[in-house]
């Protein structure tokens, strides 16, 4: 019974993690209709920002600030001078995914000159071990938890109870109608990718801190766990993405402790296979992936 | 320049042009953005060789651990190489082509690509896992001295007939009312189907046929380079097919070989020299190509989507005249 007690104290920490990927990459989609395929390198792009720091000398907190920080400006950065004119000159869908797996693999090996094949991890000391009923976490983890239900709670009164928030729905809605109404869409897309750029950014420290070490290779992973919440709640969808991520952080964990640790992601893929044949739309659907849209 | 590297350069060439040539059904005539391919060409590869090894209990090769181990003569282990590349195809497209959105079908490729890597290094029994299949017989080779000058002219040969062939079956389908219908679907599934095809099935069809040529260029690569591991089909080499389809032009053959030659082979022979100068730290060289083949495919996009070679522009020469057509659309 301890070894599940054990996987749900990880699962925790492991849908927060999630969570705060997810739910970047998945606005992202929602309101600029851009899949952004480089998002795992701006995540592992961002934890390599905080590690450097880190080897500096300064604390990873205020390093995961700055791998915010990256995020958000290198998101923003990339949409205006990548995405953005492509989708103007009208590029299809399907061409912007292919834009951004190139521009994923440009940032992978621009960054592998810098820091080579070698697997690193941060020096901050996992902090000591906090016990709660069963679970077992330590106060790092209980930060990283605590850090995304904040975020959460915020991206939640973003979208209801701000000017900003009811922008982004109605561009996400429809971009033309919202620009006829007089809404800045220009200017809230902006507002979108330095947001989601941030939360891509903490999620990559996040993520990075939370494994004993991490490589360039492990964006690929942070991608394809980040998809597979996004897709299982409904493409677009914010609180939908929290919900998957839940649902992906505790099976991941689960299967981590009754079967194998290696097979995380090929889990998180088979559940994203299930979803795609049974339920392509996603568990909140409103648009999602099936046929004839966009 | 020796006879072994001309070989080694000849050989890639046809591996190459043979997978582009079928990636470029499924993408550049059929619309279907096959992120994956590399994986049928793995599949293709992986059967070829353990149809033509011998088990694992061999002395000779119980330092790895696999499934099969046939020692089937010479061609039977391409044929069951092309045969894995259609078969591993059909599960793939049924779970990816039937209901989803055409970019929600690339990112569930290109994660089935990711995770079937994964899932080969980490199960080892399987495939020998991370290390791979090493030792693969090549063809004949118990005829002819397989380092001999006449071996590599006969494996010159022997890929030059898969060539010949793979372009033939290729230029049929493209020329055929049914490479008609295809691209019918490409510009416009909604009206394909409104005409009655069946969307599904003709991207099934396509995606087998690709899947089997795949395995066939694997089986070729595989034999020729005898070793076959999970680190030599990682995803970007299914971008680098990608890139040499956008820069040569979508959707005619002519222009998958002219990205073939253009992009893996004549890039990676650039980057063969470049190495050997030495210059600066050891993953610099590699990683400035592929940051070329980014910059190709972001640049082919933004200048000309169309490629080196564009596709021909199809006119049916029966129906009221072709001047008229063009100044109406002007007008």
């Amino acid at each position: 019974m301890a070894i599940y007690e054990a996987a749900f104290g990880f699962g925790l920490v492991s849908m927060s993690v999630i969570a705060l990927a997810a739910v970047g990459f998945t606005m992202q989609f929602g309101i600029t209709n851009m899949i952004n395929l480089a998002y795992g390198e701006v995540m592992i792009t961002s934890a390599y920002v905080a590690y450097y720091l880190d080897r500096a000398g300064i604390s990873i907190w205020l390093g995961m600030i700055a791998g915010g920080l990256f995020g958000a400006v290198f998101s923003f950065a990339l949409n205006r001078i990548v995405y953005a004119p492509f989708q103007r000159k009208g590029t299809s869908n399907l061409g912007m995914v292919i834009v951004s797996l190139a521009i994923s693999l440009m940032l992978a090996n621009a960054l592998l000159p810098i820091v080579t094949y070698n697997s690193v991890s941060y020096s901050e000391h996992t902090g000591s071990i906090v016990r709660l009923g069963g679970l077992v976490v330590t106060i790092n983890q209980m930060i990283i938890i605590g850090l995304a239900i904040v975020l959460m709670i915020g991206i939640h009164a973003l979208l209801r109870y701000t000017r900003l928030g009811k922008a982004m729905r109605a561009t996400a809605a429809n971009p033309t109608l919202a620009r006829n109404c007089g809404i800045p869409t220009q200017r809230v897309i902006d507002m979108v990718w330095l947001i989601t750029g941030g939360l891509c950014g903490v999620a990559g420290v996040v993520a990075a801190l939370n494994s004993d070490s991490f490589a360039i290779a492990s964006g690929a992973g942070f991608l394809i766990t980040a998809l597979a919440a996004a897709v299982l709640g409904g493409a677009g969808q914010p609180y939908g993405a929290m919900i998957g991520a839940v649902i992906i952080g505790l099976i991941t964990e689960l299967s981590a402790a009754t079967w194998s640790a290696e097979y995380k992601e090929v889990v998180a893929f088979g559940i994203l296979v299930l979803v795609m044949v049974l339920r392509p739309q996603g568990l909140l659907a409103r648009r999602g992936a099936l046929a004839a849209a966009g | 320049m020796n006879t072994f590297y001309a070989t080694n350069l000849l050989v890639y060439a046809g591996v190459d042009i043979i997978a582009c040539i079928a990636l470029n059904l499924q993408f550049g005539v059929s619309g279907i953005t096959n992120f994956a391919f590399i994986v049928f060409q793995a599949a293709g590869a992986y059967a070829a060789s353990v149809l033509s090894m011998p088990p694992d209990s061999n002395p000779d090769y119980s330092f790895q651990l696999y499934v099969g181990g046939f020692q089937l003569p010479f061609p039977l282990p391409w044929i069951g190489g092309a045969l894995a590349g259609g078969l591993v195809a059909i599960p793939v497209g049924l779970v990816v082509l039937r209901k989803l959105r055409s970019d929600y079908q690339a990112i569930a490729l290109l994660v089935t690509s990711i995770i079937a890597n994964t899932v080969i290094t980490n199960a080892r029994p399987f495939l020998n896992g991370a290390a791979g299949l090493a030792l693969v017989p090549q063809p004949l080779q118990d005829q002819i001295d397989p380092r001999s000058d006449e071996y590599y002219y006969f494996y010159i040969a022997l890929t030059a007939v898969c060539v010949g062939l793979v372009w033939f079956v290729a230029a049929r389908i493209v020329n055929s009312p049914y490479g008609r219908t295809l691209r019918a679907m490409r510009e416009h599934e909604l009206a394909a189907t409104a005409l009655g095809k069946n969307p599904v099935e003709l991207k099934m069809t396509i995606f087998i046929v690709g899947g089997v040529i795949a395995g066939l260029s694997g089986a070729i690569l595989v034999d020729f380079i005898t070793a076959w591991a999970p680190s030599v089909w990682l995803y970007p080499e299914t971008i680098i097919l990608f890139a040499a389809i956008i820069v040569g032009g979508r959707g005619n053959n002519v222009g998958a070989i002219l990205g073939a030659l253009l992009v893996p082979v004549g890039l990676e022979e650039v980057t063969r020299q470049l190495i050997q100068m030495d210059i600066g730290p050891p993953n610099l060289i590699p990683a400035l190509e592929w940051i070329l083949i980014g910059l190709f495919i972001l640049g082919f996009l933004w200048f000309r989507p169309e490629g080196v070679r564009p596709e021909p522009r199809r006119v049916f020469r029966g129906g009221p005249d072709v001047g008229e057509v063009e100044h109406g659309r002007l007008a």
